[in-house]
């Protein structure tokens, strides 16, 4: 290993993002917001779109948060949080309808739940509270990327085998279905998620033993 | 200060630091979400005539632009009459057109449905009894039970079927407790769709929903029967 890369991660920031990606993700490893992960991962652009509002609102409920927890009564913490957290969510879904009307027609419901999303509180809770506003930031887009990474892994697959496609794109040829392939229906309910996340998860967790 | 009235004040600051957040960023959007909505609207008046491929994917401007050249935007009184282009009052209409002719009429649907209301549209064909297609576009139900109503499986069965019956009394179209091969009697399955598992309330309520807009419709319809179309005014 050269001495660049030996210092690149032996950082602090490098550490956190690793971490979140893989030895904490958030999806395979803590089990948290399996319910928009069943949701959202049909296909691949909502998976994306969802991967990002929910980074946007982790990374900036933690900043935000971050640099009250000085100030933030004890006694109202949680309702603090709440707040920053369902102004953010409301804004990132205002923008959505704005500006990604049809996504954010398909993600229905799921914008606004990023609110009870338990990613996003809990690191609101465990970490901004006693970190300071930069690294409290990372955290957030670490643990946001972690989500997402997962999501769309599990989109991919399920797009791919549910409907033959990636990103919209036909990519099972017209001469595979010709000769008798048949597009894996189970995979775009919700079922089909449950069993890929189990399978994400015990990769992780049979990779991670060594 | 006691810890109490710290807390309080601290509450009071954020509520107005997030509720001008809000009010910004939902003052500043409109303009954008309501043109969207707009479009998809148009969007759903052309996918119930079946004036869309369904696989293909349409710009906002071509939407636009179909909807211009195929939909008239009209209003009918409580008799079925057309009312003048400016008018207020009246029930709204859309009609079809094609090669000159009116191919089929637009009902905007906004019925009750289990969380919310169901805004959608229902295209019937220039004889006044057979349904050509059936969209929505706004609903609060319950995604993969009551919410399949916006998929395309359960509104494809809705082409065909027939708001009257033989003698040309009002049936309207009802959502079927299950598949309408199981639980409608042969002679009436023509007036029936299959339901959806799951979502009794909302089948139960958009069925009375669409009755109801079609007994208002009815007139309308009426005339549809009798002579294949309706008097427009002129149109310069």
């Amino acid at each position: 290993m050269t001495t660049a890369t030996a210092k690149l991660t032996s950082t602090q920031g490098y550490r956190m993002v690793a971490d979140a990606l893989w030895k904490t993700n958030p999806i395979s490893k803590q089990v948290l917001g399996i319910c928009s992960a069943l949701a959202v991962t049909v296909q691949m652009n909502t998976a994306i779109v969802m991967a990002l509002a929910l980074t946007f609102v982790v990374a900036f409920s933690n900043l935000i948060i971050s640099m009250m927890r000085n100030a933030i009564p004890r006694n109202i913490r949680i309702i603090v949080e709440v707040a920053v957290i369902a102004t953010l969510v409301i804004i990132a879904d205002e923008v959505l309808k704005a500006f990604l009307f049809n996504i954010s027609k398909q993600l229905s419901v799921f914008v606004g739940l990023i609110i009870t999303n338990c990613i996003v509180m809990g690191r609101a809770e465990t970490y901004a509270m006693a970190n300071p506003p930069g690294r409290s930031f990372l955290d957030g887009v670490a643990n946001g990327l972690g989500y997402g990474s997962i999501l769309i892994g599990v989109a991919f697959f399920r797009e791919l085998l549910g409907s033959g496609k990636i990103l919209g794109f036909q990519v099972v040829p017209q001469l595979a279905y010709d000769l008798g392939y048949t597009d894996m229906g189970l995979m775009l309910l919700a079922p089909g998620a449950f069993i890929v996340i189990g399978l994400f998860v015990w990769l992780e967790h049979s990779l991670l033993k060594d | 200060m006691s810890d109490a009235m710290k807390s309080l004040l601290f509450a009071a600051v954020i509520g107005i630091v997030c509720s001008l957040l809000l009010t910004a960023a939902s003052s500043g959007l409109k303009a954008f979400q309501q043109e969207n909505a707009l479009v998809d609207r148009q969007r759903n008046v052309l996918k119930s005539v079946g004036a869309l491929e369904p696989e293909r994917k349409y710009g906002t401007d071509e939407i636009k632009e179909l909807f211009a050249a195929a939909i008239k935007d009209i209003r009918v009184d409580a008799n079925g009459q057309v009312l003048d282009a400016d008018a207020a009052s009246g029930l709204p209409l859309f009609l079809y057109t094609r090669d000159g002719q009116v191919q089929s009429y637009i009902v905007p649907v906004d019925s009750r449905g289990l969380w919310g209301r169901i805004y959608g549209y229902l295209a019937i064909d220039n004889d006044g009894r057979t349904v050509t297609g059936f969209s929505v576009y706004q609903h609060s139900e319950t995604p993969g039970l009551g919410g399949e109503i916006e998929k395309p499986w359960f509104q494809q069965n809705f082409v065909g079927r027939q708001i009257v019956d033989a003698q040309g009394n009002l049936t309207s179209v009802g959502i079927a407790k299950g598949k309408v091969a199981e639980v409608i009697a042969p002679e009436r399955k023509d007036h029936y769709v299959d339901g959806i598992s799951g979502a009794t309330l909302t089948g139960r309520y958009l069925s009375e929903g669409l009755k109801d807009i079609l007994k208002a419709y009815e007139p309308v319809s009426r005339r549809f029967r009798d002579e294949g179309r309706i008097e427009l005014p002129e149109i310069s």
